[in-house]
C-alpha cells in the first residue's frame, strides 16, 4: 500500500490541477450525477466528460457505475479516508478490550462458576 | 489488513461496512455475559487497563450506557443504546465515541456455548451505512476541499 503513495498522489494531483475537474469533485460532493448530466453541467461533449471522469476515476476520487445505459459517477473511496481511520481504530480498540476480557475471565476463575 | 488471524481471534473487514471478530474464551458463557453485563465486573477490563467510570448502565431493549476511560491523555466517553438483550446469548448496542461523534457502530455480541467450558464470542460490528457516511462528508466537504484547491493551487503556482 505504502509503496504505491507516490502514484497515486500523483494522479491524485494530476486529476486537481484541471479547474473543471475539480468543479466536477464540488458537483459530485452534492449529489450523483451522470456523465451526461455533468457533460451539460459543464457545457462539453460527452467525450470530454468522459476523458476528465477517467481521471478522475485512476485517481481514486470518483467512481462510476453502469446501469442500463446510463453511467453514474460518485466521490470516490479517496474521501473515505477517515471513515478508514475510524475504523481501523475502533478495531484496536476492540481486539484491546477482547485481550483484557479474557485475562479477566481467567483471572477470576472459580469465583463464581 | 482486511484479515488477522491470531492465536485467539479472527478479524474480517467484509464488504467496507462490517467488522467480524470471533473470539473463544475459556469460561462458561454464563460467566462471560455477567462480565460483559454487570457494572462492577465490566469495570475491571472494559477500560483496556485503564481506570473505568461506568456512568450508566441500563441492560435492557432501548437502555443507555455510558463509559468514561480515564487514561493519562484524558478522559475519552463511550456510549449508546441497547438494542437486544437475549441473555446469555446475544447482545446488540449502538456504540459511540464522544471523539468521532456522529459515527455510530452498532455492535452485536453472540455468545456460542462450547459444550466444553469454552465459550465462542462473535462480534459484528456494522457502521454507518454508505449513504450516512456519504451524508456526513459531504456536509463538511466543499469547505475542506476549497482549502484543498487553494493550498494546491499555490503549490502548482510556485512550481
Amino acid at each position: 500500500m505504502v509503496q504505491h503513495l507516490p502514484t497515486r498522489l500523483d494522479a491524485s494531483f494530476a486529476a486537481l490541477s484541471d479547474a473543471t475537474r475539480r468543479g466536477i469533485l464540488v458537483r459530485l460532493g452534492r449529489s450523483d450525477a451522470s456523465i451526461t448530466d455533468l457533460a451539460e453541467k459543464f457545457e462539453m461533449t460527452l467525450t470530454g466528460m468522459k476523458k476528465h471522469v477517467s481521471v478522475l476515476e485512476r485517481a481514486g476520487l470518483v467512481t462510476t457505475e453502469k446501469v442500463g445505459r446510463v453511467r453514474t459517477c460518485k466521490l470516490g473511496p479517496r474521501k473515505l479516508e477517515d471513515e478508514t481511520r475510524w475504523m481501523e481504530k475502533y478495531r484496536e480498540m476492540l481486539e484491546e478490550r477482547l485481550d483484557h476480557l479474557a485475562a479477566f475471565l481467567e483471572r477470576t476463575k472459580g469465583d463464581d462458576a | 489488513m482486511s484479515t488477522t488471524t491470531t492465536k485467539k481471534a479472527t478479524l474480517t473487514l467484509s464488504g467496507d461496512r462490517e467488522l467480524q471478530v470471533e473470539r473463544i474464551f475459556d469460561a462458561p458463557r454464563e460467566r462471560v455475559w455477567r462480565a460483559m453485563t454487570d457494572a462492577k465486573l465490566l469495570a475491571q477490563w472494559w477500560g483496556r487497563g485503564n481506570r473505568l467510570t461506568v456512568e450508566t448502565l441500563e441492560v435492557k431493549r432501548g437502555g443507555h450506557w455510558r463509559f468514561v476511560e480515564h487514561t493519562s491523555h484524558g478522559d475519552h466517553g463511550f456510549e449508546g443504546r441497547f438494542r437486544e438483550v437475549a441473555p446469555p446469548e446475544r447482545l446488540s448496542m449502538t456504540f459511540d465515541w464522544d471523539g468521532m461523534p456522529g459515527h455510530v457502530v452498532v455492535n452485536t455480541m453472540t455468545l456460542h456455548d462450547l459444550g466444553d467450558g469454552r465459550t465462542k464470542l462473535v462480534s459484528t460490528s456494522l457502521f454507518s451505512s454508505r449513504d450516512e457516511r456519504d451524508g456526513m462528508l459531504k456536509s463538511g466537504m466543499e469547505g475542506g476541499m476549497n482549502e484543498s484547491y487553494a493550498a494546491l493551487d499555490r503549490v502548482l503556482a510556485s512550481t
